[in-house]
């Protein structure tokens, strides 16, 4: 027992007791600032939400301990499922479209031979850039069912106008397409480093054995780039399950709550005072989004 | 990291590829050059003619009137403050601590570092609401501090920069102790003049952030005081027509393109100048997302 403990006090001491005290001390106090801030700000609100999950707390007050019931209230609330199968639809909307242009630019920005392709890949980057909020407003005046520019579009080919943020059917792809347009530059370049890490001599191979253009891309491309694809795809779904700027300026979540994401659903309990129940929702969904993150990795193994 | 150099194919591109990015192009620029475009539009012709530009009619009417019913300078006076304190926290304390990380044995290191790999898994918005309430309790709501502190010393910053130090040679190091170098010095005159460039991404990065951050602003510091230029932008419709009675849809759509197009042209200006910086930290940054 005491040889075991002497033990293991000795290593460190073994590996350290030569240097000058300076050198010892030195990584304590060069991390000090970022734990002090992260023991603050990150472990303990993480911890005390935690515990508010189960108490019935409004904000002021004593808190009630309720147990479970915050998390068996929201899992019996359609409105919770509703802000899920919300985010839900919307990923469908956003992620295989997306990911089929960011792809097919990517690859033709991977042509060395391309003309302007600085120019086409700062253009791409703009919009990951510009701040959401402003794009999210001009976004409100070019889908305006009366005055807006994509209506006056949609008018010169004789098309109907559309009621863009007043139904709710078109309110979620208005929103879709404000995302897409925002972060699609942002896959490109994930995409492209990708691409470049690809061996040339892969493709001039492949160029001898009488490939054709797509059959390249087919069968050399994208199992190459299989993980850079799969990266993307955590990424943006991360992003869409947290989506809260979009609808909050655009929509406000409606019409009838056709666009209250889980984000937007989740600030609604602040806004509402509700703590303990945000709190709970905070936690389904850090478990709803660490599963399909866990599920993402596993499928790109089990492929492997 | 590097985005240029080396390609993939080498035949040259078809005229539908051409097509293709011109299109994508277009669609990308188009809305932000229309809005700065109709901003400068007398403000019926905006909502009349939304897709006819006649520049002798152009005005700066709506900047005007923007000025005199938004609070957008006051918007960029916070976000300043916030850019500057933040960003500056940010970019000294993080890659001291990854510098630590990347070159010391010390105790706790592989606890502490798995934490912040753990915390970069996590989604930001599940702390919003635990974090609005220790700000309550500290009586930090509507304060610089509680839009400064919090996340100033970013996981993901200091996991990037640790990957960045640790590519410095340690004999470098022992040379500078060798000439009598402390172990600060050693950080800062050795460590910080080679890993500039990535200290460069991280500072672009940061910025970028800084200034489009919105979720926490607008949960602990909406108060007209506090509001940073996002936060003043999410209200903007209500906030003309609540600043100009009987003020007509026109009107209101001419200044809201006017305040967005303020709002995003210093950072389209930081962008196009270091353009190379940018790619790479998004690059990096993608870590996080």
């Amino acid at each position: 027992m005491t040889t075991t403990s002497q033990l293991r006090r000795a290593r460190p001491r073994g590996r350290s007791a030569g240097l000058p005290l300076q050198r010892r001390l030195a990584p304590y106090v060069f991390v000090a600032p970022f734990v002090i801030l992260f023991l603050a700000f990150g472990i303990y609100p993480m911890l005390f939400t935690l515990r508010l999950s189960f108490t019935n707390w409004h904000g002021a007050g004593a808190a009630q301990w309720v147990g479970w019931d915050n998390y068996l209230y929201l899992l019996g609330s359609p409105a919770f499922w509703n802000s899920l199968a919300n985010s839900a639809v919307l990923w469908l909307l956003i992620i295989p479209f997306q990911l089929v242009l960011a792809l097919t630019a990517a690859i033709l920005l991977d042509n060395a031979k391309l003309r302007m392709r600085g120019f086409y890949r700062t253009a791409f980057i703009v919009p990951f850039v510009t701040p959401l909020v402003a794009i999210a407003q001009i976004w409100v005046v070019l889908f305006d069912q009366n005055y807006g520019a994509i209506n006056a579009v949609l008018g010169l080919v004789g098309l109907p106008d559309i009621g863009w943020l007043t139904t709710s059917e078109w309110a979620k792809p208005t929103l879709a397409l404000l995302f897409i347009w925002k972060t699609t530059g942002f896959i490109i370049i994930i995409l492209l480093s990708g691409l470049q890490a690809i061996d040339s001599s892969v493709y001039e191979a492949a160029s001898l054995d009488g490939a054709g253009r797509l059959r390249k891309v087919t069968s050399i491309t994208i199992p190459l780039i299989r993980r850079t694809m799969m990266f993307a795809v955590v990424l943006q779904t991360l992003a869409v399950f947290q989506m809260f700027a979009e609808p909050y300026v655009v929509t406000q979540g409606g019409p009838y709550s056709s666009t209250t994401t889980a984000g937007l659903f989740l600030y609604n309990h602040i806004t509402r005072g509700d703590l303990g129940t945000g709190a709970a929702n905070s936690f389904l969904l850090v478990i709803l989004v660490m599963a399909l993150s866990l599920g993402f990795v596993r499928l790109l193994r089990a492929k492997d | 990291m590097t985005v240029s150099s080396q390609a993939g194919e080498r035949t040259r591109p078809r005229i539908g590829s051409h097509v293709f990015l011109v299109v994508l192009t277009l669609a990308f620029l188009a809305p932000v050059a229309w809005a700065i475009l109709s901003a400068f539009k007398p403000a019926n012709d905006i909502i009349r003619h939304p897709l006819e530009f006649d520049p002798t009619t152009f005005t700066l009417d709506n900047f005007v009137g923007m000025f005199a019913d938004v609070p957008i300078g006051h918007g960029f006076l916070n976000t300043a403050i916030v850019l500057v304190l933040k960003g500056s926290i940010t970019l000294f304390f993080a890659p001291l601590a990854a510098y630590a990380f990347a070159k010391y044995e010390f105790r706790f290191k592989n606890l502490i570092f798995g934490t912040v790999l753990l915390t970069l898994m996590l989604p930001t918005i599940v702390l919003i609401i635990p974090l609005l309430l220790e700000m309550k309790e500290l009586g930090w709501v509507n304060t610089y501090q509680a839009l400064i502190l919090p996340g100033a010393i970013d996981a993901f910053a200091i996991f990037w920069m640790r990957q960045v130090i640790a590519a410095v040679p340690d004999e470098l190091l022992d040379a500078g102790r060798v000439d009598g170098c402390g172990e600060f010095g050693l950080y800062w005159r050795i460590v910080v003049p080679i890993i500039r460039p990535g200290l460069a991404g991280l500072a672009v990065l940061t910025v970028m952030n800084i200034y489009n951050d919105f979720v926490w602003p607008v949960v602990v510091a909406s108060s007209e005081q506090m509001a940073t230029l996002q936060v003043v932008l999410s209200t903007l419709a209500s906030t003309i027509s609540g600043n100009k009675i009987g003020a007509d849809y026109a009107t209101v759509t001419g200044e809201l393109l006017a305040a967005s197009s303020v709002a995003l042209v210093p950072l389209l200006i930081i962008f196009i100048v270091l353009q190379k910086h940018f790619i790479n930290g998004i690059l990096a940054g993608s870590v996080k997302g």
